[in-house]
C-alpha cells in the first residue's frame, strides 16, 4: 500500500477569498495532513466545503493566507521558492479538462516536457506514442481536440500531465463535467494509474470510485477536514454527524 | 443644375486630386494602426503586467496603474481635440524634431489607436478560458511562457477582426485632419469645393469613395473572420 515516505505535508492551512472588494469569504478553516508516497487519497464533502481550494492549494493555484506546504521536505509557499520547479512534479487534472485548443493531441503533451527540457522531442514522441497508445487515443495524434468528446478530452488531460512524469496526481472533479456514459472510462483511467502506484489526490462526487480506490477518504466541510479515515470507516461506520448527514443525501 | 455632368466635370478636372486623396487617407489609417499596433501592444503589455510595489499593505501595480490612466484619457476625448495639441502643441514644444505636417497629425492617430489596440489586445485576451492558464502554469510553465504558447495563440482569433475593424475606423476618423488640410479625401473636397463653389457633387464623390473602402473592407473581415471560426 504506502511506503510511508511524505510526500506533501499541509501544516495550519488557511485560505479566504475577497468577494466585491470587501466582503471576506473564509474558505479554509486551519487543515492540516500528511499525504504519503503512494497513497490514494479522495476528498468528499459538501459542494463549497473547501474541497477544490485545498487541492489547488497544493500547487499554489490558489496561495494560502496562512499556513504551510512542504512538498518533498521543501515549503512551497515560501516566496524565494520557484514555485514552476515544483509544479513539474505535481500533476493537476481539471473538471473542464482545459485541453490546450490551439495545439493538436500530441502536441498537448509534447509542448511542457520539451519546452521545459525534461526531454528532447524524440523522447518525447515515444513517450507521447505510449501514453495515448494507453489510453486508445493514438489514432487523434494529429487531431485538434475540437474533435474530441468530454471523455477523450479528460483521457488526454490525464495523459498530458503524466507526461511531465509527476510524482503526485491532483484531480479536481475529474468527471463532474462529463456526460453520465463517459465517466466509466475516465474512471477506469485513473483506477489503471492507481494500480501503478501513483500517489493520489482525487475531489470527486464519485462515491462508489472513492470506496473503490481510496486508501483514505477525507471528508471535508465548512473549511475544516470534519472527519478522515479507511473508505470502511467513513462509508460504513461515519462518526460525524455531518458525514452522516452528507452521505444520506449523496447514497441513496 | 445636372448632378450627372456636374460629377462628371468633377471628376475629370480634379480626379487625380480625389486619387491622391485617397492614398493619403489609406496612408493615415496604415501608419495609425501599424503604430498604434506597436504602442498599443506595450499599453497591453503594461495593463497585463504583474509588477508592483506595496504600500501600507495594498498591492499597486504602477504600470498596469499608467496604461488604463492613458486609455481611459484617450477614449474619453475627442479625436479632434488630441489632433489639435498634436498640430499646435507637440511641434512648438519639441521644435527640436522638426516635425512635418504628415507627422505631426499621424502620431495624433497613433497615440489615439494605441488606446483602442491597447483595449482590442486586453479583451481579446481576457476572452481566453483562464482554465488554459491554469493548465499551462500547472505544467510548470512560467507566466510569460503560459502567454507566449497558449494564452497568446488563442487571442490572435479574437484580435485580428477587431483590428482590421480598427483600420476600417481610422479611415474614418481621418476625415478629422482635413481641419489642417493634411491632403486627405476630405481635404481634397475642401479644395475642389473652394475651387468651384460645388457643394453637393464633390460630397457625393468623396462619399462614394469612403464608402467603398470601407464597405469593401469589413466584407474581407468578415470573410477572414468566418475563415478563423473553422479552424476551431
Amino acid at each position: 500500500m504506502t511506503n510511508g515516505d511524505i510526500l506533501i505535508k499541509v501544516e495550519g492551512l488557511h485560505k479566504k477569498f475577497t468577494i466585491n472588494g470587501h466582503e471576506e469569504l473564509h474558505v479554509l478553516k486551519g487543515i492540516d495532513q500528511e499525504i504519503r508516497k503512494g497513497e490514494v487519497v479522495t476528498i468528499i464533502g459538501p459542494s463549497g466545503g473547501g474541497k477544490s481550494t485545498f487541492l489547488r492549494c497544493l500547487n499554489l493555484l490558489e496561495e494560502p493566507d496562512e499556513g504551510k506546504i512542504f512538498f518533498e521536505g521543501v515549503d512551497i509557499t515560501d516566496k524565494k521558492v520557484n514555485i514552476n520547479e515544483h509544479r513539474q512534479k505535481m500533476g493537476m487534472v481539471f473538471q473542464h479538462f482545459n485541453i490546450f485548443s490551439n495545439l493538436k493531441v500530441g502536441e498537448n503533451i509534447t509542448m511542457a516536457p520539451v519546452l521545459l527540457k525534461k526531454k528532447t522531442k524524440e523522447e518525447a514522441e515515444k513517450l507521447c506514442d505510449e501514453l495515448l497508445e494507453r489510453v486508445g487515443l493514438l489514432d487523434k495524434k494529429n487531431e485538434y481536440p475540437s474533435r474530441l468528446s468530454g471523455g477523450q478530452r479528460q483521457r488526454l488531460a490525464i495523459v498530458r500531465a503524466l507526461a511531465m512524469e509527476p510524482d503526485v496526481m491532483l484531480f479536481d472533479e475529474p468527471t463532474s463535467a462529463l456526460d453520465p456514459e463517459m465517466v466509466g472510462e475516465v474512471l477506469q483511467v485513473i483506477k489503471d494509474l492507481v494500480n501503478t502506484g501513483m500517489t493520489c489526490l482525487i475531489v470527486t462526487h464519485e462515491m462508489g470510485f472513492a470506496k473503490e480506490v481510496s486508501h483514505r477518504v477525507l471528508f471535508i466541510d465548512d473549511g475544516i477536514i470534519a472527519e478522515e479515515g479507511t473508505p470502511q470507516q467513513i462509508f460504513n461506520d461515519p462518526k460525524n454527524p455531518r458525514t452522516k448527514e452528507f452521505l444520506s443525501k449523496v447514497l441513496y | 443644375m445636372n448632378f450627372g455632368s456636374n460629377i462628371i466635370m468633377v471628376l475629370q478636372r480634379y480626379g487625380h486630386l480625389f486619387l491622391k486623396g485617397t492614398l493619403i487617407t489609406l496612408a493615415f489609417s496604415a501608419v495609425a494602426v501599424t503604430g498604434g499596433v506597436i504602442f498599443g501592444g506595450i499599453l497591453a503589455l503594461m495593463r497585463l503586467s504583474e509588477f508592483h510595489i506595496t504600500i501600507k499593505g495594498k498591492k499597486i501595480k504602477p504600470l498596469s496603474i499608467i496604461s488604463t490612466a492613458y486609455v481611459e484619457v484617450i477614449r474619453g476625448t475627442p479625436i479632434l481635440l488630441q489632433l489639435y495639441v498634436f498640430y499646435f502643441f507637440i511641434p512648438s514644444a519639441l521644435s527640436f524634431l522638426n516635425l512635418s505636417k504628415f507627422a505631426s497629425i499621424s502620431l495624433a492617430l497613433i497615440f489615439n489607436s494605441a488606446a483602442y489596440v491597447a483595449e482590442i489586445f486586453r479583451s481579446g485576451i481576457d476572452a481566453v478560458d483562464h482554465g488554459q492558464m491554469e493548465a499551462a502554469r500547472c505544467l510548470g510553465l512560467s507566466r510569460n511562457q503560459a502567454l507566449m504558447k497558449i494564452v497568446l495563440p488563442q487571442a490572435i482569433k479574437n484580435i485580428l477582426p477587431a483590428l482590421c475593424n480598427e483600420f476600417v475606423a481610422m479611415i474614418k476618423e481621418t476625415s478629422l485632419a482635413s481641419t489642417f488640410f493634411a491632403g486627405d479625401i476630405m481635404t481634397t473636397y475642401k479644395t475642389v469645393n473652394g475651387a468651384l463653389f460645388l457643394v453637393i457633387e464633390p460630397l457625393i464623390i468623396i462619399a462614394v469613395i469612403y464608402f467603398a473602402l470601407t464597405f469593401t473592407l469589413s466584407k474581407v473581415v468578415a470573410v477572414f473572420e468566418r475563415r478563423m471560426k473553422t479552424s476551431d
